[in-house]
C-alpha cells in the first residue's frame, strides 16, 4: 500500500526520470503519480517494484531537499541497490507516461491501432523482386 | 456461436484436448467427415472487436493482462510454467484459437531438408514423413487459414499458388530488401495468414493498422476462431469452453476411454469418447500426458519410451535492431512478417554450426515499448530520455534470427513439485539450456544481421545476444518416428501404445526447422484427421 506521502516522493521521483521537454512538464508535473499506483496496484510484480523502488529512495521530506543532482544520485543508487525492481518501476513509469494523449501529440503519434479507419496498405509492387527472381533455386533436396 | 454442451452423457466418436492451431483443424476435418466430435478448452471465445490494441493503455496490457507469457498474465485459464532452470520463458495464449489469437501469423513452410536432419547432418533423427508427404495439407490450410504470397521464391521448393497476392513490403521492406539485394543475399516476401484482400467469412483486407499481435480487430489476420471453428461448428462439432482437462482417462487395458475435467464452474465432470486427440501442443500436452498416469501407464500416457516431456524444442531467437537516421513511421503494418531472408538456412560446416536460420524483418510499436527497451536496450531516465527515445522510436527496425534448435533430452517439460494452477494441478516445469551449436547459430547470425542493417542505412546497431521471452515455438516433447522405442507417435501421429490416442499438435516434431511452425502444425493435424477417416471407421458410432 503506497501511502499518501510516497505520492509526493514518486512525484519528484517522476520528474527527474522523465523531465520536461517541449511544452510539457516532467512526469511528476503531469500528475502521473497517481496513475502510476493505480497500475501498480493491478499487479503485484509492479506493486513490489514500487514499494521497493520507494523505500531505496531518502524520505520524501530528505528527497525533496535535495538539488537536481542529488535526487539522480538518489534515484541511481537505487538503481544500483535493487537493479531488477527499478527496471520494473520503469517499465510501468515508462508505460503510463507514452500512454498519455498529450505525450502522443507531441510524438505525433495516434496512440492506439487506429479503428476501424486503419492506416493505408501501399501496393503491391513487384518490380521490388526484379533481382530476387533471377537468383537459381538453392534450397536442398532431400 | 454456439458453446453449450449438448447430451454430454453420450460417447462422442473423438474428444479433442485444445482448440488451437492444431484442434481446430482436426475438429472440422472429422466433423467434416462425419465423426461426432467434442473439443474442451481451458480458454473463452474472444471478441475481436474487444481486442486492447485500439485502446489507449493497449501497452500496459500487453505488460500484463494481455502479456504473451502466462507468469506474467495469469488469467484463471492459464497455468503458470516453472522457468527457473530454463534460458526462455513459453509464451502462449489460452482459449478458442489458442496461440492464433496472439501471434504474427507468419507462415513458412519447413524446408525438404528439415526431414532429413540426421541422414544429412548427422545429427537429430529424420522425420518419419517428408516434404512432399506434407504438401497436399500445407496447400489445403493455407487456403482455409488464408495465405497472402506470392511463388518463386529460390529458397523453397516450388509450391500452388497462395491464394491471395503478399501483403505490400511497404518502404521499411524495400530498404532491407535493397540492403539483402546488394549483398547478394537471398530474401523474399514473408508468406502471411493476413488477408491482403477480402478472404473468408466476414474476414477484410489488412488495414495496417499496425500492433497486430494482440488479436486483430479488422479479423484479417487468420485465428482457427474466425477459420475453422466456425466450419467445425457447422458440422455439428461441440466446442466445450472454461473447461480444464485434468486427466485422459483409460480402461482396463490401457486404451483412452475419455477425460476427467473440471468444468467452468469447477465441478469434476467426465466425457467420453472412443477416441481422444492431443492437441495442447508442445508444453499442454506432455503435461497432461505425464498428469494421467495410471496402472496400465505408470510413468504416464503412452510414455513406454520414456520421450514424454523430453526433447523440448524452442527456435532461438536473437535481436538486431537498426536505428536509421530517417523516419520510418514502423507501427503501420503487420509487425512481423514482412520480408525474410533464408541466405543461411542449409547447413555449411563452414560457418561452425549445423543447420541454420532465417531471418525475419519486424517494425517497431509503441513508444512505451520502444522506451521500456529495444532487444533489451531500455531508454536511459534522465536528461537523456527524450533525445534517445526520439532517435529510436520513428527510426527502428528489427532483423530476427529464427535459429533451428536441435533436440536435446535434457531439455524438458516435467511437472512441477509445487507449482500448481488455479485449479491445484500440477503446473508444468521447464528445463531448458541453450545449446553450444545453438549458440554459435546466434552469433553468426547477429553478425550478418548487423552487416544488413548497416547496409540498409542504420547508423545505430542494437543486439540483444538471445532473448528470453521468446518460447513461442514449442516442439518436440512427444516426438513422432516409427520406431517405439525412440519415438511416442507414429508417422500418423497415432501413439504406439495406445491405437485410440492421437497427437497432433508440436509435440510430435522431430526437429524444429528455423521457421515459425504453425503452418507445419496444422498441415499435420490435417493429415492425422485425413488418416483417422479413411483408415479408422472403428472410431465412429
Amino acid at each position: 500500500m503506497v501511502i499518501k506521502p510516497d505520492t509526493y516522493l514518486l512525484t519528484a521521483a517522476l520528474n527527474r526520470v522523465i523531465p520536461p521537454v517541449g511544452d510539457l512538464p516532467g512526469a511528476g508535473g503531469m500528475e502521473l503519480a497517481e496513475e502510476v499506483i493505480k497500475r501498480s496496484a493491478t499487479d503485484f510484480r509492479f506493486q513490489d517494484a514500487l514499494t521497493r523502488v520507494l523505500g531505496a529512495l531518502p524520505s520524501p521530506n530528505d528527497f525533496l531537499a535535495l538539488d537536481d543532482d542529488g535526487q539522480d544520485d538518489a534515484l541511481r543508487t537505487a538503481e544500483s541497490s535493487h537493479a531488477d525492481a527499478f527496471g520494473l518501476w520503469l517499465d510501468v513509469v515508462y508505460t503510463v507516461y507514452y500512454m498519455h494523449p498529450e505525450v502522443h501529440q507531441r510524438l505525433d503519434w495516434h496512440g492506439r491501432s487506429p479503428q476501424p479507419e486503419g492506416n493505408v496498405m501501399p501496393p503491391w509492387d513487384e518490380s521490388v523482386l526484379g533481382l530476387i527472381r533471377k537468383r537459381d533455386p538453392f534450397w536442398r533436396k532431400a | 456461436m454456439t458453446t453449450a454442451e449438448h447430451n454430454p452423457g453420450r460417447t462422442a466418436d473423438v474428444l479433442i484436448v485444445g482448440a488451437g492451431a492444431s484442434g481446430a483443424a482436426v475438429a472440422a476435418s472429422l466433423s467434416e467427415a462425419g465423426f461426432d466430435v467434442v473439443c474442451i478448452e481451458q480458454g473463452h471465445w474472444q471478441d475481436s472487436f474487444k481486442y486492447p490494441t485500439a485502446d489507449s493503455d493497449f501497452e500496459f496490457k500487453a505488460m500484463s493482462s494481455w502479456s504473451i507469457n502466462p507468469n506474467k498474465r495469469r488469467l484463471p485459464e492459464d497455468y503458470p510454467v516453472n522457468v527457473e532452470d530454463s534460458a526462455v520463458d513459453p509464451v502462449m495464449f489460452n482459449g478458442v484459437g489458442g496461440s492464433t489469437i496472439m501471434w504474427v501469423a507468419h507462415t513458412p513452410r519447413l524446408h525438404p531438408s528439415d526431414f532429413r536432419v540426421k541422414s544429412q547432418d548427422g545429427v537429430a533423427d529424420d522425420w518419419p514423413i517428408s516434404y512432399e508427404d506434407l504438401e497436399p495439407w500445407y496447400d489445403l490450410n493455407d487456403h482455409v487459414m488464408g495465405c497472402s504470397g506470392i511463388s518463386g521464391d529460390p529458397a523453397n521448393p516450388p509450391r500452388s499458388e497462395r491464394p491471395m497476392p503478399p501483403i505490400p513490403i511497404g518502404r521499411d521492406g524495400e530498404m532491407i530488401a535493397g540492403a539483402f539485394d546488394r549483398l547478394g543475399w537471398h530474401w523474399w516476401p514473408s508468406d502471411a495468414y493476413i488477408n491482403s484482400t477480402r478472404y473468408g467469412q466476414g474476414r477484410d483486407a489488412c488495414n495496417f493498422c499496425g500492433h497486430n499481435m494482440m488479436g486483430c480487430y479488422q479479423r484479417a489476420k487468420a485465428s482457427t476462431d474466425l477459420t475453422y471453428w466456425p466450419r467445425a461448428i457447422d458440422q455439428g462439432a461441440e466446442l466445450v469452453t472454461g473447461a480444464r482437462v485434468r486427466e485422459i482417462t483409460t480402461d482396463s487395458v490401457g486404451r483412452a476411454t475419455g477425460v476427467n475435467y473440471l468444468d467452468a464452474e469447477g465441478n469434476d465432470r467426465h466425457r467420453t469418447a472412443r477416441s481422444v486427440v492431443m492437441a495442447a501442443n508442445g508444453i499442454g500436452t506432455p503435461r497432461l500426458m505425464l498428469l494421467s498416469d495410471s496402472k496400465n501407464h505408470p510413468a504416464g500416457l503412452s510414455n513406454s519410451s520414456g520421450l514424454v516431456g523430453k526433447n523440448l524444442m524452442f527456435h532461438m531467437f536473437g535481436g538486431t535492431f537498426g536505428v536509421f537516421p530517417e523516419h520510418m513511421d514502423p507501427w503501420v503494418g503487420p509487425v512481423a512478417n514482412i520480408i525474410l531472408s533464408q541466405e543461411f538456412y542449409e547447413t555449411d560446416p563452414d560457418r561452425g554450426f549445423l543447420r541454420g536460420y532465417t531471418f525475419q524483418m519486424s517494425r517497431g510499436q509503441g513508444p512505451g515499448s520502444i522506451a521500456r527497451g529495444v532487444a533489451g536496450h531500455r531508454v536511459p531516465w534522465g536528461e537523456n530520455h527524450h533525445a534517445v527515445l526520439e532517435r529510436r522510436f520513428r527510426n527502428t527496425l528489427g532483423l530476427g534470427p529464427i535459429g533451428d534448435d536441435l533436440p536435446e533430452e535434457h531439455n524438458s517439460v516435467t511437472l512441477d513439485e509445487r507449482l500448481t494452477d488455479s485449479s491445484g494441478l500440477p503446473a508444468p516445469k521447464i528445463t531448458y539450456r541453450v545449446s553450444d551449436n545453438s549458440r554459435a547459430l546466434l552469433d553468426h547470425a547477429i553478425t550478418q544481421g548487423t552487416k544488413v542493417l548497416k547496409e540498409a542505412g542504420a547508423t545505430e546497431i542494437l543486439v540483444n545476444p538471445q532473448s528470453r521471452e521468446t518460447g513461442w515455438h514449442l516442439m518436440g516433447t512427444a516426438r513422432m518416428g516409427d520406431d517405439p522405442e525412440r519415438s511416442v507417435v507414429d508417422k500418423n501421429g497415432q501413439s504406439h501404445d495406445i491405437d485410440n490416442l492421437f497427437i497432433v499438435d508440436g509435440s510430435v516434431f522431430v526437429t524444429g526447422g528455423a521457421v515459425n511452425p504453425t503452418p507445419t502444425i496444422q498441415a499435420i493435424a490435417l493429415r492425422t484427421a485425413d488418416y483417422i477417416t479413411n483408415n479408422r471407421g472403428d472410431l465412429k458410432a
